[in-house]
């Protein structure tokens, strides 16, 4: 053992004789052997293999329908008044068909698609004043310059909400329509609440306090959008509790998508009355839109999509078939490993004494 | 110091050089794509059970931060060899302060004071309830680090350094494990010493660069050194000397202390050193 301490002359700077300055902490101390390291690829292989196999299973479980209707039928025409910004005042509506051939079992989404339309450009996400949608009095009519140039119009009156994200929202509206096997046309009846997240539905968006004021009353002072058809406070005449800085399109709008091509929520199928209480019986349907956004400026491409889903999503055919690639390569991996080390390198017999 | 030659790597380079270096980048930048196109591809196409899409941009971005920390962990967790107290709490540590932090910064508290910079809100909780998200990052956790074990266990078992031998048979002796001593003060680097993590095959490294007592020794003055930093003096001045240890050990609760003096070759005495010269060393050592 260790002389006794000294702490006069030589040694006085002499380190302490405790586990930790003379490096003696208990420690494990794991080595890559052969008989660790060949099981757990192995095993990871194997594990792999079955996971891929049951996600492909789940996936194909699942029916999707994507329709792109930017130039479809009767919907060229609109297409081609948009190309014109003069007319964008002026309304178009046009007509899709489409067929399903295998009735959709359980609950139904309904999804609008955007190709090639980046949500995710830096300024762009940057175009927005969290604190005016959150409802505060003071950013109400003093927007963040954040949101320049979509601040003040042309008056000087300021914009309610502001920025380059609010005012691209996705205006096209959707009706679906059945043709029942009697000939009958009638609507599918579509859920258009709850399509956003918990947190932004009641934390990130509120509208400023209203009082014993309307809520057209608390937006007075305030212009809408340049590029929107109705005011914020008017968005959903159908429901009162849906206007305003709350309503479900635009969260779900403002929600930005971090890929040009995505699709955002539209509407859930009410299964409450026949014949849809157990999906979309297969058919002819058809769905009315009013054609309002422009895509031929980006080049980009406008789509509905139906799908249904589970507990791992949609069609998402990219992450089984990733772990069955990545088992059968470990796999691989496994067995070169394990001839090298038979041949090679059994029993340590490389160590050098 | 039962094993001189393990302070081989240290004076020869050999565990950071350029090749190492370029190694390295490729494996970081192998990592680079695949944390950033493995989520990208998933989450593209990825909803929730209530149907809300996962391909925004906030959840894009909590699933590959997360990913990288947890491989990041992963590979300091491969590379260490020797797992003391402070390797654990490090390790787990930054896992888990990463954990608060993000949960912190996406609270609703700090998003009601400050709404534009924090505007992430609700962002951690939502994303990391998804299970595609965790089988993304344990894909990408899978991918990143198979290649890494593959090549570390081809490397020991096919070219084992001297480190790795000593290691081995380290652990053959019974209780020889847990003794630090010598043996451990020239193999590893632990904390205390250095603020490093432990691992004997990065001993060489640590050797190699850091700033040795040369200056103070060349002046001629007798000298206490610790095995630390003379190791690291030859390392430093292989070019100009050699220098021979044949030292043996008693027991494994001690500190081996030399006493050194350098001459150059012929002279008696203590004189400066001139450029070019060679220097003698002799060395007197014992056990404390």
């Amino acid at each position: 053992m260790g002389k006794a301490k000294d702490r006069t002359g030589p040694l006085a700077r002499r380190p302490d004789n405790s586990a930790f300055k003379q490096q003696r902490l208990p420690a494990w101390s794991p080595m890559l052997t052969a008989n660790t390291v060949l099981p757990f690829f192995y095993l990871l292989a194997l594990m792999c293999l079955l996971l891929g196999v049951w996600l492909l299973l789940t996936v194909q479980s699942t029916q999707e329908l994507k329709l792109d209707y930017t130039d479809l039928g009767s919907c060229s025409e609109c297409y081609e008044l948009r190309k014109n910004v003069s007319y964008a005042e002026q309304g178009c509506r046009c007509k899709v068909e489409f067929y399903i051939d295998q009735t959709f079992k359980g609950d139904v989404f309904f999804y609008y698609g955007l190709r090639n339309f980046h949500q995710n450009l830096r300024r762009y996400m940057d175009s927005r004043d969290d604190a005016q949608t959150v409802g505060r009095e003071s950013q109400l009519k003093n927007p963040s310059t954040y949101c320049e140039p979509f601040i003040k119009d042309k008056d000087g009156v300021p914009i309610a909400p502001c920025g380059a994200v609010a005012n691209s929202m996705f205006n096209d509206s959707f009706s679906f329509n059945y043709q029942t096997s009697s000939g009958h046309i009638m609507p599918v009846p579509l859920l258009r609440k709850g399509l956003t997240w918990y947190t932004d539905k009641n934390i990130k968006f509120r509208n400023p306090k209203t009082g014993n004021q309307t809520l057209a009353q608390v937006f007075e002072g305030t212009r809408q959008p340049l590029y929107w058809q109705k005011p914020v406070y008017d968005l959903d005449p159908s429901d009162p509790t849906n206007n305003g800085f709350i309503n479900e399109d635009l969260i779900v709008w403002m929600r930005e998508a971090a890929f040009p091509n995505f699709k955002k929520l539209y509407g859930i199928l009410n299964r409450a009355g026949d014949p849809f209480t157990h999906g979309l019986p297969k058919g002819n349907y058809s769905i009315q839109i009013s054609y309002n956004f422009p895509v031929q400026p980006f080049q980009g491409r406008k789509l509905v999509v139906l799908t249904t889903l589970t507990w791992f999503g949609g069609q998402n055919l990219f992450l089984p078939i990733a772990y069955l690639v990545t088992s059968s390569l470990i796999l691989l991996m496994a067995v070169v490993l394990t001839v090298a080390w038979w041949k090679f390198g059994k029993d340590g017999k490389n160590m050098k004494e | 110091m039962e094993y001189p030659k393990l302070y081989e790597p240290g004076q020869l380079n050999l565990l950071f050089n350029k090749k190492e270096f370029f190694i390295c980048i490729a494996q970081g930048i192998y990592t680079s794509v695949v944390l950033f196109f493995v989520p990208y591809a998933v989450l593209s196409n990825a909803t929730q059970i209530n149907g809300v899409p996962l391909a925004d941009y906030q959840t894009f971005a909590v699933t590959t931060a997360t990913a990288l920390v947890i491989v990041v962990s992963v590979q300091i967790a491969l590379d260490t060899g020797f797992w003391t107290i402070f390797n654990h709490m490090f390790v787990w540590g930054s896992v888990g302060s990463y954990f608060t932090i993000m949960f912190a910064l996406h609270s609703q508290t700090l998003f009601r004071i400050f709404p534009n910079q924090f505007h992430f809100v609700g962002s951690a909780q939502n994303t990391l309830l998804q299970p595609v998200v965790w089988l993304t990052i344990a894909l990408a956790t899978a991918i990143c680090v198979v290649p890494v074990l593959a090549f570390r266990f081809l490397k020991l078992d096919l070219k084992p350094q001297l480190s790795d031998t000593v290691r081995k048979q380290k652990r053959r002796k019974p209780g020889g494990r847990s003794m630090g001593g010598a043996w451990r003060g020239t193999g590893s680097v632990s904390e205390g010493r250095l603020g490093a993590r432990g691992g004997s095959r990065r001993s060489g490294y640590a050797f190699s660069h850091q700033e040795g007592f040369g200056e103070l020794i060349t002046s001629g003055k007798n000298m206490r050194l610790s095995s630390l930093a003379l190791a690291n003096f030859a390392s430093k001045h292989s070019s100009t000397s050699t220098l021979v240890c044949n030292l043996a050990t008693n027991d494994y609760f001690s500190v081996f202390v030399y006493d050194c003096r350098a001459s150059p070759w012929g002279a008696g005495g203590t004189s400066r050193k001139q450029p070019g010269a060679e220097l003698r060393w002799t060395c007197e050592g014992e056990w404390r």
